[in-house]
């Protein structure tokens, strides 16, 4: 049977955390909710109590500086989507968004949701990896730092402790040079979870060397994976000096990382050879959008 | 009882948590026009506008609705005269069996209010969160482009 629970709304992180802490384990987090109600009528979470923090509109914002971009975790699919104009690593973002859901779904998901979902194949967290994101995560006692990388625990399991609320995603930008980043994923329908999925991302330096490479594997782990031996690989090099074959290394390297299972949606096997090739593609679209010819 | 405005007017659902908004439109309001089919959130045939935007009410809980305005297609027509989309869908057949055109027709509202001129590649784009099982795609991008003609002569009307 679905759990019957009560409804309580919270205007602020202040009062959400406080309504977590005053109701215990068993209530929790509604924010755009379209994975909670879900999970809820099919049983597989049974809360008492709902807390609604959808109209907690001092997190829903998308904010540029000189140091990153701030996402806000109550901004929605749809508005990330409508801020592709506001900054290249926004377009990028928003073209991963199209791929997600449907536009009535978009307009009440939350960036905050998907993370704090933690599914190994949710489509905006390998980009946030390779981007080397970090989390503020909000709780009586202030505000703390995550990385990105250190959020995910596990499947549906994050650094968000009971009485605690993500509160923003933060991509930072270099001082020097530019990022450019790619996500590929591969899906059986248009609405439906990626079987797998990579991404990379890119930062050239102004003497033109490549200075970071950021990687993000996902479905392959119950966790998104990152490469660091295979980003080591093509730091330093010359945007100048990047071929195809090395590429390729690099991202067979990034892949041996991967340790997939086996389910209805794809094989193991499957999963190890396309999340290779889904990041070779990533890697060759952020080297041709810093104008690297291949 | 927990109120809500609904195509305009302050309604009384119940107020327990534990309520999708679909539910309470139907069962609470009689607003059979909201159609659940999948209630996974992915066909769109429960879609209402909700401060208007489009959402599937299937995956929003009834008590998240509070304070907000709510539009479903009960709220389209002002009395006996059609809104442009319903007349649109009408003329350009945009329907085989019916039961997902109110979804269809909200999700047109708001697509056009983003979008009035779209190209009919847009519309495809724009409708990808409503399925047709019956498969009039080509009839309904038709009547998107004829809804966004007929809105566009009311306005300059
Ligand atoms: C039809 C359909 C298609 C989908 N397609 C995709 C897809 O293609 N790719 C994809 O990645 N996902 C997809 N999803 C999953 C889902 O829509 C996303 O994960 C969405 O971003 C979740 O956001 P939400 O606000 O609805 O989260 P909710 O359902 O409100 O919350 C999700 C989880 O996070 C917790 N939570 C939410 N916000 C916070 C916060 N600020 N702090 C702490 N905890 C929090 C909740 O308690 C819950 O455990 C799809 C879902 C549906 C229904």
């Amino acid at each position: 049977m679905k759990s019957a629970f009560t409804y309580e709304r919270a205007g602020s992180p202040a009062e959400a955390v406080a309504l977590l802490a005053k109701h215990g384990p068993d209530a929790m987090i509604w924010a755009g909710g379209t994975d909670m109600t879900l999970q809820w009528q099919q049983e597989k979470v049974s809360p008492t109590v709902c807390i609604d923090i959808r109209d907690i509109s001092e997190l829903d914002y998308i904010e540029i500086d000189n140091s990153g971009i701030r996402i806000g975790a109550m901004a929605s699919l749809a508005s990330l989507e409508r801020s592709a104009d506001r900054h290249h690593i926004l377009t990028m973002l928003s073209d991963i968004t199209k791929l997600m859901a449907t536009p009535q779904t978009r307009t009440l998901a939350t960036v905050g949701g998907n993370l704090c979902n933690a599914s190994p194949a949710a489509d905006l967290s390998p980009a946030f990896v390779a981007l080397d994101a970090t989390v503020k995560i909000f709780s009586a006692l202030g505000a703390r730092k995550v990385s990105m990388l250190d959020f995910f625990k596990g499947v549906n399991k994050t650094e968000v402790g009971p009485a605690e609320l993500l509160e923003e995603v933060f991509i930072p930008l270099p001082d020097d040079g530019d990022v450019q980043a790619s996500y590929k994923r591969i899906d059986r329908t248009v609405v439906d979870i990626a079987l797998v999925n990579g991404s990379a991302a890119v930062t050239v330096g102004s003497d033109g060397v490549i200075s970071k490479v950021g990687l993000g594997l996902g479905a392959v782990a119950p966790i998104i994976l990152n490469a660091p031996d295979a980003s080591a690989a093509l730091e330093g090099l010359k945007l100048s000096d990047v071929t195809r074959e090395k590429l390729a290394k690099v991202a067979a390297i990034a892949a041996k990382h991967a340790k997939p299972i086996t389910d209805v949606r794809a094989s193991a096997g499957y999963r190890q050879d396309m999340v290779e090739i889904m990041l070779r593609r990533s890697l060759e679209d952020s080297i041709s959008k810093h104008g690297g010819t291949l | 009882m927990t109120v809500l405005k609904v195509n305009g007017r302050p309604v009384e659902i119940s107020n327990r948590g534990d309520r999708t908004l679909a539910t309470a439109l139907r069962e609470d309001l009689g607003l059979i026009g909201v159609r659940v089919s999948c209630a996974e959130g992915e066909c769109g045939s429960c879609t209402v506008l909700v401060d208007n935007k489009p959402m599937t009410s299937c995956l929003m809980l009834a008590q998240q609705a509070k304070g907000k305005e709510i539009v479903t297609i009960e709220g389209m027509a002002n009395g006996d005269d059609l809104h442009p989309i319903q007349q649109a869908f009408i003329e350009e057949q945009g329907f085989q069996c019916g039961f997902c055109t109110p979804g269809l027709i909200l999700s047109t509202k708001a697509f056009l209010a983003e979008n009035p001129n779209p190209t009919a590649d847009e519309v495809s784009v724009g409708m990808s969160g409503n399925i047709c099982r019956c498969g009039a795609y080509p009839y309904i991008v038709k009547a998107v482009l004829k809804a966004a003609e007929l809105m566009d002569e009311t306005a300059t009307a």
